[in-house]
Parts: C-alpha cells; sequence; structure tokens
C-alpha cells in the first residue's frame, strides 16, 4: 500500500511536470529554460558542496 | 483641459524613481539569496554535514536583515502607483493590476508565510520539511519577480489589452498574451539570474573576508565553493538572455535600442561599429565623439549580417505621420466622449493605433489643447513632438554599457574563484579574495543600471506607445510632492545607515555569533569554528 | 442576472472579505505593536511580546498587500483615486507601515537601550497610527470625499488635505478601528503569552472591547444624521465601468439608512457587530480565548459589513460632483479581468487559507520568555 501511494504521488508530479514543460514550452520558452535553468544552477552548486567533502576526504586519506 | 504642472511630473518622477532604485538595492539579493539558501540546504540533506546548516543558518541571518527592508520598501512600490499615476492606474489598472494581485496571491502570500517558518521552525519541522519550507520560499519570491515583471513587462509592450473608448482605457482581453509577452518572459528571466548573481557575489564577498583574515576558515571556503558555481553558471546565463532582451526590444522598442547604442543615423552597412565608449549629446542629437568596434553591432542586434538598424533620427522622422494620426484620435476621441456619436467613434477607430502620439503632442500644442493647433501651426507641432519620441541618449547608453562591463567582469571573477576553489588554493589568491571583497555591491550595481536602461529607454512612455509618462501622473500640488519625498529621504536614510551597520556587525561577527547560544541543536561543533584544523573532523 | 453585473456584485462582497481579512490579520499585529511598550515592562517581556506574533507578521501583511493589489485589479479606478485624494493621509500611513517589518527584524540584533527603546516607539506608530488611518478612510468615504474627473478620467482634488486629517467623525471611526486592533492583538497576546503579558494584555483587550462597542453605537447615530448618496437617475447596473456620464446622484440626511429600511434583514450586520464586541469581552473575562479571537472577527466582519450595508452600491461618493461618485457599478475593471481574478482568487484563497492555518498549528503553545531570551532565531 505504501509502495503504491508513493508511486501514485511520484506519478501526480510527474503529469505536473510534464503538463508545465509542455504548456511553458509551447507558449514560455525563456519560462521553461528558468525551471531547467535554476534547477540545473543549483543541482550544480550542491555537487559542487558534495566533491568539496569528497576532495577533503582523499586529500586527508593521502596525508 | 490642462496638464498637469510639469515640476509636479517631475517630482513624482523622482520620487518613484528614487522610491523604486532604493526597494531594488534589496531585491535581487533576496532572489538570489532564497535560492542559494536552498541549495546550501540540500548539501545539509544530502550529506547530513552540521556545517551545511549553520551556513544555511546563517547566510539566512544576513538575508533576514535585507529581506525586511525589501518588504518595507516594497510596501511604497504597490502605494505608489495610486497615489502618485493616478491617471496611469485609471488608464491600464484594468490589465496592470491584475499580475500585482495575482502575485499577493499567488507569491507574496506564500514566500511571507513560509519565512516565519523557514527562520522559528528549525526545531519544529523534520528536515525534509524544512528543507521543502525554505524551496518554497525561493520559489515564491522568484515567483513575485515574475508577476512583477509580467507588469512591467506589459508597460513596455503592451500586449493582452485594448482601447476601450467607453471606458477611456486599455481593457484585459487575453491572459495568455500577458503572461507569455515576450518581453516578459526575457526580463523575468534576465532579473531572476541577475538576482542570483548578486546573491552569488554576496556569500562569495563575505566569505573572502574570513578567508584574509584567517576565521571560518571551513566554513568560508564551502560557501565559495557552492557561490562561485552557482554564480558562474548564472551570470552565463543573465548574459544570453541580456542579448535576447536586446533583439527583443530591436523589434519592438526600437528608440530603446538606438539609445542604447547611441545610434543616431540608420545603420547602412554591415560593418556598423558597436560603441565601445561615446558621449551622446541630445541637444545637438549627435556623439561628440565615438569608440567603436566595426562587424559587431548589426549581429548583436539583428542576429543577423544583412539587416540594417534604424537611428533616432530617423525614428524620430518616422514618427511624424503618427503624430498627425494621434492628434486625429484624440480630437475624435473627446468628440466621443460628450457625444457618444458613431461618426466621431469610427474616426476614433480609424487612427486608433496611434492616439498615444496625440497624448504625447498635447504639450506642444498652443494651451495644451489639440483643438487650438490652426493648420499653420501643425508642423512646427508635429516637429517638436518629434524630437519628444525619444527617449534621453546619454543616460540610457552609459547606464546600459555598465551594467554589460560589469556582466563581463563577474564572469571572470566567478571562473577564477571556481577554480581556485577546485584547485584548493584560494587562500594564496589574496588578491582575488580582495577583488571578491570589493566586489559585493558591483551586482546590485549592475542590477540599477539594468533598471535604469529599460525604465529610461522607455521614455517618453509610462506605457509603451499609448500613454506618455507626462500624463500618467497625479494632479497633486507641490507641496505634497515636497512633503513626500522629504519623508522618504529622511526615512530611507535612517534604514539604509540601520541595515549597514547590522550587516557590517553581523558579516564581521561571522557564523559562530548564534551558534554559542543555539540550546538545541546539540551537535557540539559549533565553538570549533575558531579551530578550523580541528573542525573538519567533528563535522565527520 | 447579467454575467457582468454578478461578476461586479462577487468583487464587492470579495472585497468586503478582504478588508475584513485585513482588519482582523493585520489589525491583530498592529494591536500588538501599540500594546508592546504597555505590556512588557522591561525587555525580556517586549520580546516575548513581539515573537509572540514573531513567526506570523509578515505572512498576515500579505493581505494588507493583497488589499492594495485586488482594489487595483478590480476597482482600477477606487485605486487610482482614493489613494490620489488622500495623498498626504496615504503617505503618512505608508510612513508609519514601512517602518513595522524594519522594526521587528533589527530591533533585537542590537544589544542597546536606546537603539531597541526607539524601536519600540516605532512599534507603537507603526501600529497605531495606520490602524486609526483605515478606520478614518471608512469615516471619510462615508462623508463623501471631494473629487471629480475631467473627460481622458483624470481625477482633479476638491478639498484640502486637512479636511480628512482633522475631520471629527473620521477620527472617531479611527479610534474605533485602533480599539478593535487593540482587542485582536490583546487577545492573541492571551492565547500565546504567559504572566505578566497575559493579565495585562486581558485588561487592554477588554477595555477595547469595550470602547469599540461605545464608538460602534455613536458612530450608528451619527450616521443616521449624516448626509447620504442616493441616486435618483436610473441606474444601470451592467453599465460600461466609467465615471463619466452616471446616473444622477442626490445627497439626503439620513440616505445611508434606506438600504436598512427597505431590507430589515441587514440590521443583523450591526447586531453581529455588537455580538463580538461585547460577547468577546466576556469571553475574555472568563479567559475563553479562542472564543475571544474568533468574536473579534465576527466584531470586524459585523463593523465592515455595517458600512459596506450602508453604502452599497456606493464605493466612494463625490461631494463636489455627486454624479461622479464611484459605484460597485462604474469603478470596476472589465468582465474579462474580473472573471480571470475570480478564477484566481477560487483557486489560491482555500490554498492560502490551508497553509496559513497550518503555519499557526506548527508554531502553536505558548511563547516562553526563557525560550525567547536563549533562542538566537529570535526577535
Amino acid at each position: 500500500m505504501k509502495t503504491f501511494t508513493k508511486f501514485l504521488g511520484l506519478a501526480v508530479v510527474l503529469l505536473i511536470a510534464i503538463v508545465l514543460a509542455v504548456l511553458c514550452g509551447d507558449y514560455g520558452p525563456w519560462y521553461f529554460a528558468w525551471l531547467v535553468g535554476t534547477t540545473m544552477i543549483i543541482l550544480i552548486a550542491v555537487a559542487g558542496g558534495v566533491l568539496f567533502e569528497t576532495q577533503l576526504e582523499t586529500q586527508k586519506k593521502g596525508s | 483641459m490642462p496638464l498637469i504642472d510639469p515640476t509636479v511630473v517631475d517630482l513624482s518622477r523622482l520620487q518613484f524613481a528614487l522610491t523604486a532604485l532604493y526597494h531594488f538595492l534589496f531585491v535581487p539579493l533576496t532572489l538570489g539569496m532564497t535560492m542559494i539558501l536552498a541549495a546550501m540546504e540540500t548539501t545539509y540533506v544530502i550529506t547530513g554535514k552540521q556545517v551545511y546548516k549553520d551556513m544555511t543558518q546563517f547566510w539566512g541571518k544576513l538575508f533576514g536583515i535585507n529581506f525586511a527592508i525589501g518588504v518595507a520598501t516594497g510596501l511604497t512600490m504597490e502605494f505608489e502607483f495610486g497615489t502618485n499615476w493616478s491617471m496611469f492606474s485609471h488608464f491600464v489598472g484594468d490589465v496592470f493590476g491584475t499580475p500585482l494581485a495575482i502575485e499577493g496571491l499567488m507569491a507574496f502570500f506564500m514566500e511571507s508565510t513560509f519565512i516565519g517558518l523557514m527562520f522559528f521552525g528549525w526545531d519544529r519541522l523534520s528536515k525534509p520539511a524544512h528543507l521543502a519550507i525554505t524551496y518554497l520560499v525561493a520559489l515564491a519570491s522568484n515567483l513575485s519577480a515574475l508577476w512583477i515583471l509580467i507588469a512591467n513587462g506589459f508597460m513596455q509592450d503592451p500586449k493582452g489589452a485594448s482601447f476601450n473608448p467607453d471606458t477611456m482605457r486599455m481593457q484585459f482581453n487575453s491572459f495568455v498574451q500577458l503572461v507569455f509577452s515576450p518581453d516578459a518572459q526575457a526580463k523575468f528571466v534576465h532579473t531572476s539570474i541577475a538576482g542570483f548573481v548578486t546573491g552569488a557575489m554576496f556569500v562569495m564577498g563575505v566569505s573572502a573576508y574570513y578567508l584574509l583574515t584567517n576565521r571560518h576558515k571551513e566554513f568560508a571556503a564551502r560557501s565559495i565553493r557552492m557561490a562561485a558555481v552557482f554564480g558562474l553558471i548564472s551570470t552565463l546565463a543573465v548574459v544570453t538572455l541580456g542579448d535576447a532582451l536586446g533583439r527583443l526590444d530591436d523589434l519592438l522598442q526600437p528608440t530603446k535600442i538606438a539609445a542604447i547604442e547611441g545610434l543616431w543615423h540608420t545603420t547602412t552597412s554591415p560593418a556598423a561599429p558597436w560603441l565601445v565608449a561615446a558621449l551622446p549629446d541630445d541637444k545637438t542629437q549627435s556623439n561628440v565623439f565615438e569608440i567603436g568596434v566595426p562587424y559587431v553591432l548589426t549581429p548583436l542586434i539583428t542576429h543577423t549580417f544583412d539587416k540594417s538598424i534604424p537611428g533616432l533620427i530617423d525614428l524620430e522622422g518616422a514618427a511624424g505621420p503618427k503624430i498627425l494620426n494621434g492628434i486625429k484620435a484624440i480630437d475624435a476621441l473627446q468628440q466621443y466622449s460628450t457625444t457618444h456619436d458613431a461618426a466621431s467613434l469610427a474616426t476614433f477607430k480609424q487612427y486608433e493605433d496611434d492616439m498615444g502620439y496625440g497624448f504625447l503632442a498635447q504639450q506642444n500644442a498652443p494651451n495644451q489643447d489639440l483643438n487650438a493647433i490652426t493648420p499653420a501651426e501643425m508642423p512646427a507641432v508635429v516637429q517638436q513632438t518629434e524630437l519628444d519620441t525619444v527617449p534621453n541618449v546619454f543616460v540610457t547608453f552609459w547606464a546600459f554599457r555598465i551594467m554589460m562591463f560589469l556582466g563581463f567582469y563577474f564572469i571572470a571573477l566567478f571562473a577564477f574563484m571556481a577554480y581556485f576553489s577546485l584547485k584548493n588554493q584560494l587562500e594564496n589568491n589574496r588578491f582575488l579574495l580582495k577583488l571578491c571583497m570589493i566586489s559585493i555591491p558591483a551586482p546590485i550595481l549592475a542590477c540599477e543600471f539594468g533598471w535604469i536602461t529599460a525604465e529610461a529607454g522607455r521614455q517618453p512612455w509610462s506605457v509603451y506607445g499609448w500613454l506618455p509618462t507626462f500624463q500618467a501622473a497625479s494632479s497633486h500640488n507641490v507641496g505634497y510632492m515636497v512633503f513626500s519625498l522629504i519623508g522618504f529621504a529622511l526615512l530611507y536614510s535612517l534604514f539604509i545607515a540601520a541595515e549597514l551597520y547590522l550587516m557590517f556587525k553581523y558579516a564581521r561577527l561571522g557564523p559562530q555569533s548564534h551558534d554559542h547560544a543555539a540550546p538545541v541543536a546539540g551537535t557540539g561543533a559549533l565553538p570549533m569554528f575558531a579551530k578550523p584544523g580541528f573542525a573538519a573532523k567533528s563535522w565527520e | 442576472m447579467e454575467i457582468y453585473v454578478a461578476l461586479k456584485i462577487i468583487w464587492a462582497v470579495l472585497l468586503g472579505v478582504l478588508l475584513t481579512g485585513l482588519a482582523v490579520m493585520v489589525g491583530m499585529d498592529m494591536g500588538v505593536g501599540t500594546l508592546l511598550r504597555f505590556v512588557g515592562k522591561n525587555d525580556a517581556e517586549r520580546r516575548t511580546a513581539l515573537n509572540i506574533i514573531g513567526p506570523h507578521w509578515d505572512g498576515n501583511q500579505v493581505w494588507f498587500i493583497l488589499g492594495g493589489g485586488a482594489i487595483f485589479a478590480a476597482f482600477p479606478t477606487l485605486y487610482a483615486t482614493s489613494f490620489s485624494v488622500f495623498y498626504v493621509v496615504m503617505i503618512l500611513l505608508l510612513f508609519s507601515m514601512i517602518m513595522r517589518p524594519v522594526a521587528f527584524e533589527y530591533r533585537s540584533k542590537v544589544d542597546a537601550k536606546s537603539w531597541r527603546a526607539t524601536w519600540d516607539w516605532a512599534f507603537l506608530i507603526s501600529g497605531a497610527v495606520p490602524m486609526i488611518i483605515y478606520g478614518a478612510a471608512f469615516g471619510n468615504v462615508l462623508e463623501g470625499v471631494g473629487f471629480h474627473y475631467g473627460w481622458t478620467g483624470q481625477y482633479y482634488q476638491g478639498e484640502s488635505f486637512l479636511s480628512y486629517l482633522l475631520n471629527p467623525f473620521a477620527v472617531m471611526c479611527g479610534v474605533m478601528s485602533l480599539s478593535l486592533s487593540i482587542y485582536q492583538g490583546g487577545t492573541f497576546l492571551m492565547l500565546r503569552g504567559v504572566e505578566p503579558i497575559y493579565s495585562r494584555a486581558r485588561l487592554f483587550a477588554s477595555c477595547g472591547g469595550l470602547l469599540a462597542a461605545v464608538i460602534f453605537a455613536v458612530g450608528g447615530l451619527w450616521v443616521s444624521h449624516l448626509n447620504g448618496y442616493v441616486f435618483t437617475g436610473a441606474v444601470n447596473p451592467g453599465m460600461q465601468a466609467t465615471p463619466l456620464g452616471g446616473p444622477a446622484v442626490a445627497v439626503q440626511a439620513g440616505a445611508w439608512l434606506n438600504n436598512y429600511n427597505n431590507h430589515p434583514i441587514l440590521w443583523l450586520a450591526p447586531v453581529l457587530g455588537f455580538v463580538g464586541m461585547l460577547a468577546g469581552t466576556l469571553a475574555l473575562r472568563l479567559h475563553l480565548k479562542v472564543l475571544a479571537w474568533w468574536l473579534g472577527a465576527v466584531a470586524w466582519a459585523g463593523t465592515i459589513s455595517t458600512v459596506g450595508f450602508a453604502m452599497f452600491p456606493f464605493l466612494m461618493p463625490s461631494s463636489t460632483n455627486p454624479s461622479q461618485s464611484l459605484t460597485v457599478w462604474n469603478a470596476t475593471g472589465s468582465a474579462y479581468n474580473l472573471g480571470w481574478m475570480l478564477f484566481f482568487a477560487a483557486v489560491f484563497v482555500p490554498i492560502i487559507l490551508s497553509y496559513t492555518s497550518w503555519a499557526f498549528y506548527v508554531m502553536r503553545g505558548k511563547v516562553k520568555t526563557e525560550t525567547i531570551v536563549n533562542d538566537p532565531h529570535s526577535y
């Protein structure tokens, strides 16, 4: 049951994302670019942070 | 109908410009900081390391100092359309007010309610729930910007409304056209991401200060890493969007693009130079001197190698027929407003598209009455009005250039910082760190100049092509304006003094200022910021 | 009924709802601001009082911003004219309002007596002045405002700002609005606060409730002798929205009671107002805090609908050119605009109400002085 609700929830999110992407893609290309771009900017910044921790760890192991 | 006292119009413009510029000192930082806080908290949730929570909280505190004043000065903006631009509000309120109301409903409520939970809910919410709240705040603050810029986009390129002669105002007729207006789209993305740049520079600059003074080094190194990456991608995006906006202005607001480029005469060959620097003289309608790079302007603006770009003097000439039509339109409209007869309505409909130019001609008509213009006077009135159809070139030209040069400077700075952060060599580059520190206000400055480019370049219109600025104001007397201007000057000076004092105080104090008292977090990692060598271990 | 007329009426009702929501939520925070210096005798107590509304004031304030935005969009001509006609008063309201967000964020960030005392005064001003002006605006509008329009729709001022500032009836309305806000703020301080704030707040709130009831009664008698406005020409509710060329309007003493005489059921509104104020005060004495808070909201709803019913369909009558008075029929946006706005309100208001309630739920419980003083995040 829990898996099912989780699945349902994700399906709804997916549906919203697709509708948003299609609508924005058709009428508002720049809005679409903002959605994708901002997500990307945040994720890459987070990846930068995570990479920092990895670098720190390797450095410590090496020394 | 007498026009409004020009002194009152000028004072109203001064007041609006000052309060808007002041408000806009704080907005970009809000747009960017909320997103950076979201990124930092995401890292906290992913890695589970306390330092990222401390980062979120510390930068959140500085963000809060900035946010309060942004909210306060935003109130002014919401009021000022009504208090100082009565005719504007009446003329376009039906379509312009709607995005502002939706902004309140959709975005501002969300931002303001959740920001309370973001600051106060750390101990009352689970990790994912608090992260979700932070994301909602970030999304909401940018949604706010979206609706405001949709409204602003309407002023630049009125889409989604048409003039109704029975109600004497623009009436809303297409929601889709209003929201998806190309100008609004490009403007929103450009402005929002310019905010990201501002936020990234702020975090990077303050962190650079800690590295320079050998304090909170682990904290600062991580902040710089995230901010530099965040800022670099954002700046690239801002420049791309700036180019898109320029292309749009070429299509929609030719007078603005010509003013931005200091272009008096229409280009005749693709070799036309892009001016790096010039001294435009609005009186003589020429550039006193200019330094340019050939073969750049045409592809930059038109994205082709063969199209020509109209110059200001030619644009003025092209406005002549529109002014004649506009005068006929306004005469017919005035007639219709009393008689409501079909004949004058038909005449008005014929010239409707140019009615704004008729309004514009009023200030040059004898006794400011278009009906009183004799055929002999007409050419002089038209000629005078033609000169009024272009913005101030000196201001637009230089505001744009300062913004643009700063933009390219940011790309370089973020790129170097990202590189050295990845190489873990930040501390060896003290010059770069110092540069970051003094660059904190630069993106804010760039945002302000961007605003000046957009709005000074829109002149003489408050709604491009439809309503001249001088007609949009409220018919106050000078005394009222002096009263409000002095009040704003006093209050806003006190505010900025208090905000800078607190910003400096808390930035100097650094992250542990609020950690030592935290009774709940219970991680024990807090006082160790003072001993960086030890700190890395405690976060494992 | 024509769709446009229905939309106009719906938005007139929504305007009332917004003005009530604004009065209850913003009024509550303003009341706390006004009372701050009196319920808190020392710094720790004042901080406690501030943090009681700390997580919520910002969200509540949006009611005010939304009020402005909705009037701008749904009643553009009303927004354009009222804000300009009341210029000096509006600017004073603005000056006092904008101190508040700054005061919240900055007050406790510096540990100096004079700094904090200054911001405490800012709280008093930014709490009391806006509420007085809010009430006074109702008073001024009831009495009619001096303005008229040129052919383009540009308004012209007919009176000096002094007539709005120094107007006994309007000032009385302002004091009533302040009393209700003190009631509401005091009640919320009781809900979340502990002794000694609790007892002090209870005293002020009770006084506020009683004073409001007295002024409400006096005001009612006053209005029955005040000049009201009535249509004498043929009215077409579905008319194009323009204040120019509307039906003739006459000014008659006591005309604001016409609607009540024609539809006696409307008397429920003032009755509701009195019930809210008096039963609310009683509930406070019995320590029924939640009930008292909601009765305060009822009092506001009763008061504002009393004014609304008296004036309907007038929104802002013109004393210098009554036929150009702004009404529900001639000051709204276009049907298309009202329709879209209604759609957005229907979607977002339920969402707003649910997350606002959730936020209050998350931050529920008593706010204690020890936690505030030790918590680095608190105001």
